[in-house]
């Protein structure tokens, strides 16, 4: 294939790939060839240059246009540059795409660009005119013809999406920009209303949430990134601080609407669940536990997120309809047959997975006194029952589950809490916060060690021996993979050991079932990645259960995606990919090729939450972070690029 | 003065347009500026709320940042450079003033603060002629009737440059928050929010009226203002409560006008809706100017010393016939501390009743 322009990014000249440039992004862009089954992309258009695919069917001055408009239809109207210039530059273009336009409005339409690009306010007016630039240095032919001759431009079709970096990252796209903005307004009912479109456990994930968004936050490049979760939890917070608790009404159920079954009541089943009541469907839940919030409640500490908190976010679907039957095991005490045999015509299956893994050496089976599965004893201090078994505990494993049970371990007044982890501190898959909190609390940290044997006694746990690692290559994902190092095995004596190096499913709930569910060989179940269906008719599976152990906000991703698949397969009788999503994929192709510098001035610093002193906070399970004040989140706000683009796609339909 | 929060004081030298400055860590470039006679044009920028950024007239450059930045958003640092007189800067903020004004009314003359209008003072800096309009024609948005929160007040969207002025006043002073931005692109207006369950609703303070710039909320039952260059400013204590707000009095010819905040006082320039809009008592027809009896029927109008007098006679009358405690008297709480002093003092001391109240306390 020879080398041609694909199209102009960041100021460069975009080739189609080369051999050499295989596993780069440009492959990955020039890949990008069909919208939707059947729809080619004829060229893509974004903040920061453009791509053409298909010279024959892209109308540049038209496709300039098109692009206008949305950055005009989608400007917020707070700063002049913006607001006017590019309504003025929407109607340059419109004027010039109707054959009307003179000589003059090119030049009127780079004046404008400059004060527009250079002037406005956010990162929406900043990128707006950058790709209709590039279009008019790149064809000015076309420009110059359609001025001089009255060319006029039918109208293409177009998909457009308006996204940013942290919406992109969030598994969920919650509208970050536009709740933080509200909370700079001081709206923070409406600010709670943006956030509950999609997530209806605010508090929650403003308070356990790994914060995708955090990441790809482009104030992090100028110095901290805003913080987006505390934000989230301080307006999720004003509600649940009100005197006078405004609970959701009940929904109004579609007369002769299909009974939906959502198994589990986690956070993807309570997801689900909300969205499908506010579609419109009764919805019944059944949870094998007697309480509903899943790994949130179970796995997660009350230290990092309250019980009461959870419980007040999960009454939201309740007083919205929806009926938990609680202690209903799938498998036990019921079967997916059943429910359909019940009349639910779509089952959506979100059992979690909650089997801890094994370490696999010797000494572990039986299972000696003192040894438990990590996320089993999170599950127990959770339910109040009595784990304690002496006065020094190993934890094995590097993961959030790890630090939840040193922690956790701790609280309950275990003097001596030991971390033993293969790799090195920097490869620890934790959170880098809850690893640094670990530590100020008094965790011992026993880095690139593995443990090899379990001592025990009379078949009680005394000690377990370890053995140092060395790193050595990398692996298939980029870690330095840990080699044991011979004769260098010592032993941490220990009455408790707990594993938190993995969990798994519990299928042999799904064995017994008329309807038999596939099952991968990693031992998930299986279901298509976009549309969660499963092997099985009506039946859609999403959360742990599919992805392996993931975090609270993948798994209400999960359960967003399989209400709108429910919904679709109810309405149509079968599922597709939603324009969002098709539009979510050319932003990540895009994305392969951005290289984003931030032009703005840093230096404003983020406000960082308050934690309980560590001497107060160790010795009991009350919540270790502060939230933010009003002051500190009108501030956090402020740091807001408000980094909003828009991307343009031209297909044939 | 509103400044953005800081731990500690610290100071900070800049240079700004060449000259080395020494400022407080805390300070904006404006309010750098602003101390060291550095004129950069504002429209948005009120010292009464928090900076806002929304106008981009202040823009300066900063050495070492590739786009402007509003100085009054941006705290000063050690050592920046600061530019706030360019090339570069005087074109944006020119163009940016076309831009306002493809949208903004060019009729000044029959504006009522023709003469005291920010964006006609900023025109007039620019020079921005009628030939300067065409570069950038756009059809003029046609905006139906605007409903405003309250009906004390009259939006015209057409004057209105979204400077967000009114939305924080209503946040930040009155501390309601029923503004807010509406609509999308060049149809933005600013309208109140719609009522909901957590009820926010406006109190008819009129702060947003006092913080516009260009007189898009008027005063919906308000006389003509007057030419600012006709009007006298009388700087006074609002008479409706004990609080003592200050407040200006526009007086045009003999007659009150209108009622704008002052910069000062207890208040410092917020003003509620009976201070802000009840001032047509002042000329109305049927108040009292002078003391009345009414004799045979008939109210007469006497002067200070008569009325007095007769009051006198009266009391003593009473206190001799009936004893002092057939007599009480009751004040106003629009009189100040030390009038009421003064008056219970009559009563207790002259006339010899404790019967003294305050129509407060009904």
């Amino acid at each position: 294939m020879t080398e041609t322009i694909l199209g102009i990014w960041d100021n460069q000249v975009i080739c189609t790939p080369r051999p050499e440039d295989e596993a780069s992004g440009i492959t990955k862009l020039a890949e990008l060839r069909e919208y939707a089954p059947g729809n080619p992309v004829y060229a893509v258009m974004g903040w920061d240059g453009y791509f053409i695919y298909d010279q024959a069917h892209v109308d540049v001055v038209d496709m300039a246009r098109a692009y206008m408009e949305v950055v005009q239809g989608e400007s917020c109207g707070k700063c002049v540059p913006c607001r006017m210039g590019t309504r003025v530059a929407a109607d340059l273009l419109t004027r010039i795409a109707e054959g009307r336009g003179a000589q003059e409005d090119l030049d009127s339409l780079r004046k404008v660009a400059d004060v527009v690009s250079q002037g406005s306010l956010c990162e929406l007016g900043h990128s707006a005119l950058c790709a209709v630039i590039d279009l008019l240095n790149q064809h000015p032919d076309e420009f110059q013809r359609t001025v001089t001759e009255g060319i006029r431009h039918p109208r293409g079709t177009y998909h457009t999406k308006v996204t940013a970096p942290c919406v992109e990252a969030c598994p969920e796209r919650l509208d970050i920009p536009r709740y933080i903005e509200m909370i700079k307004a001081g709206h923070y009912p409406e600010s709670l209303e943006v956030i509950e479109e999609k997530n209806p456990l605010a508090a929650v994930c403003g308070r356990v949430c790994v914060r995708f968004c955090e990441f790809a936050c482009r104030r992090g490049k100028l110095d901290d990134p805003i913080s987006i979760k505390h934000l989230k939890r301080f307006v999720s917070d004003v509600r649940l601080d009100a005197a006078v608790k405004i609970m959701p009404d009940k929904v109004h159920v579609v007369p002769d609407a299909p009974l939906v079954a959502v198994i589990g009541a986690g956070p993807a089943g309570v997801t689900a669940a909300y969205h499908l009541l506010r579609k419109g469907y009764p919805v019944e839940i059944f949870e094998a536990s007697g309480a509903a919030g899943g790994m949130a409640v179970w796995g997660i500490p009350d230290y990092r997120l309250p019980r009461d908190v959870v419980r007040s976010e999960v009454e939201i679907i309740t007083s919205m309809g929806a009926i938990i039957h609680y202690n209903q095991r799938l498998g036990r005490d019921f079967s997916i047959a059943d429910l359909k045999a019940r009349g639910f015509k779509a089952v959506f299956v979100a059992i979690g997975a909650q089997l801890g893994t094994g370490l696999r050496i010797p000494g572990e089976e039986p299972a000696p006194e003192g040894y438990l599965p990590g996320i089993e004893f999170l599950h127990k201090v959770n339910a109040g029952e009595a784990v304690k078994a002496g006065d020094s505990a190993v934890i094995v494993g590097g993961g959030n589950v790890a630090m939840d049970c040193c922690r956790s371990a701790l609280r309950l007044g275990i003097r001596q809490v030991h971390l033993v982890y293969r790799r090195g501190r920097e490869e620890m898959p934790a959170d880098k916060l809850e690893v640094h909190d670990a530590e100020e609390e008094g965790i011992i940290f026993h880095m690139q060690c593995n443990p090899t044997r379990l001592i025990t006694e009379n078949g009680k746990l005394t000690g377990v021996e370890c053995v140092r690692m060395i790193l050595g290559e990398p692996d298939a994902t980029g870690r330095r993979r840990p080699v044991p190092q011979e004769g260098s095995e010592f032993i941490i004596p220990c009455d408790m050991l707990f594993p938190a190096i993995g969990q798994r499913i519990d299928t042999s709930c799904l064995a017994d079932d008329g309807a038999s569910l596939d099952v991968t060989k990693h031992g998930t179940v299986a279901a298509d990645d976009d549309t969660l269906l499963t092997s099985e008719e009506g039946v859609f599976a999403g959360g742990d259960c599919v992805s392996g152990p993931a975090t609270l906000i993948q798994a209400m991703a999960a359960g967003l995606r399989a209400s709108n698949s429910i919904d679709q397969y109810l309405k149509q009788g079968y599922v597709s990919l939603s324009d969002d999503e098709r539009m979510s994929r050319v932003y990540r192709a895009v994305m392969a090729v951005d290289e984003d510098s931030v032009q703005r001035l840093g230096g404003a610093a983020r406000k960082e939450v308050t934690l309980r002193p560590v001497k107060e906070r160790v010795d009991d399970f009350d919540e270790v972070e502060q939230g933010l004040s009003p002051e500190d989140a009108l501030l956090e706000a402020d740091r807001c690029l408000r980094c909003y683009r828009i991307l343009l796609v031209a297909t044939d339909k | 003065m509103v400044t953005l929060r800081t731990k500690e004081l610290r100071r900070i030298h800049l240079t700004l347009d060449g000259k080395p400055v020494l400022a407080r860590s805390g300070q904006t470039i404006l309010d750098v500026a602003r101390e060291n006679d550095v004129y950069i044009p504002t429209l948005c920028y009120s010292d009464k709320l928090r900076p806002l950024g929304t106008c981009r007239m202040c823009l300066v450059e900063i050495e070492g940042t590739a786009m402007p930045v509003t100085s009054c958003t941006t705290p000063v640092s050690e050592g920046m450079v600061v530019h706030t007189d360019t090339a570069n800067l005087d074109n944006l903020r020119r163009e940016n003033l076309k831009l306002i004004l493809t949208r903004h009314p060019y009729n000044c003359p029959s504006c009522d603060i023709n003469g005291a209008c920010e964006l006609q003072d900023l025109v007039y800096r620019y020079d921005i002629s009628h030939q300067d309009m065409h570069a950038y024609q756009i059809k003029p948005a046609d905006f139906g009737e605007t409903p405003w929160a309250t009906p004390l007040i009259t939006y015209h969207p057409r004057r209105c440059i979204l400077c967000g002025r009114c939305v924080s006043a209503c946040t930040e002073i009155a501390e309601v928050g029923v503004l807010a931005y509406k609509g999308r692109g060049s149809d933005t207006i600013i309208a109140s929010t719609e009522p909901n369950e957590f009820g926010r609703e406006c109190i008819s303070c009129g702060e947003c009226l006092a913080s516009c710039p260009v007189d898009a909320l008027v005063e919906a039952n308000g006389q003509p203002k007057g030419k600012a260059w006709e009007t006298k400013k009388v700087k006074t204590i609002c008479t409706y409560c004990g609080t003592g707000c200050e407040l200006i009095l526009n007086v045009s010819g003999n007659k009150v006008t209108h009622v704008s905040p002052s910069r000062g006082g207890v208040n410092q320039g917020a003003l509620c809706a009976k201070g802000r809009f009840g001032y047509d008592f002042i000329n109305h027809k049927d108040r009292l100017r002078s003391p009345m009896i009414r004799r045979d029927g008939y109210w007469e109008e006497v002067n200070w010393d008569v009325a007095l007098d007769y009051v006198a006679d009266k009391f003593a009358a009473i206190k001799q016939r009936e004893g002092a405690d057939a007599l009480a008297g009751l004040s106003s709480a629009r009189c100040t501390n030390e009038e009421n002093y003064l008056f219970q003092k009559l009563f207790r001391g002259v006339l010899g009743t404790n019967n003294v109240d305050h129509c407060a306390r009904l």
